[in-house]
């Protein structure tokens, strides 16, 4: 069985009120090569990832979400 | 400069906001945006396919309606 080595990264994003903000994030992040699991918290105002390393990094996965037009912060 | 008009899927603010945002992000556009009515009125020097392409970044559904 190959353990696939995932990251997890946890970002905040600012702008979201509403739960179709959450489901166009997770839509279209979850649809990212590498992304193997999204969960957007509309209330806690962050976005829980596991990733690939390949893949992506938090840099991508953090311009991907600022791209959608929702500033995307990592707390580190 | 050529006045566009857009549907996009907004369902709230926050929608909108997002609009908002990635719009400034493109720059060299005027817009207002009719949360009611889903439309955005975009003026710009911008072809329609890049105006389009930068609005479905928000994950929402747009279409071009024509110009105003």
């Amino acid at each position: 069985m190959v353990v696939k080595e995932l990251y997890s990264i946890l970002v905040s994003v600012e702008g979201m009120t509403c739960n179709s903000c959450v489901e166009s994030i997770e839509d279209k992040i979850g649809k990212l090569q590498g992304v193997y699991s999204i969960k957007v918290s509309l209330d806690s105002k962050n976005a829980m990832m596991f990733f690939d390393p390949t893949f992506q990094t938090t840099e991508s996965l953090r311009e991907a979400i600022d791209d959608m037009g929702f500033e995307a912060s990592v707390s580190v | 400069m050529t006045k566009h008009e857009f549907f996009v899927d907004m369902t709230c603010e926050g929608c909108s906001g997002a609009v908002t945002r990635v719009l400034n992000k493109l720059g060299g556009v005027q817009f207002d945006i009719d949360l009611p009515n889903k439309k955005v009125f975009i003026e710009s020097d911008h072809s329609v396919d890049l105006l389009l392409e930068t609005l479905k970044k928000t994950g929402k559904n747009a279409s071009y309606i024509g110009t105003k």
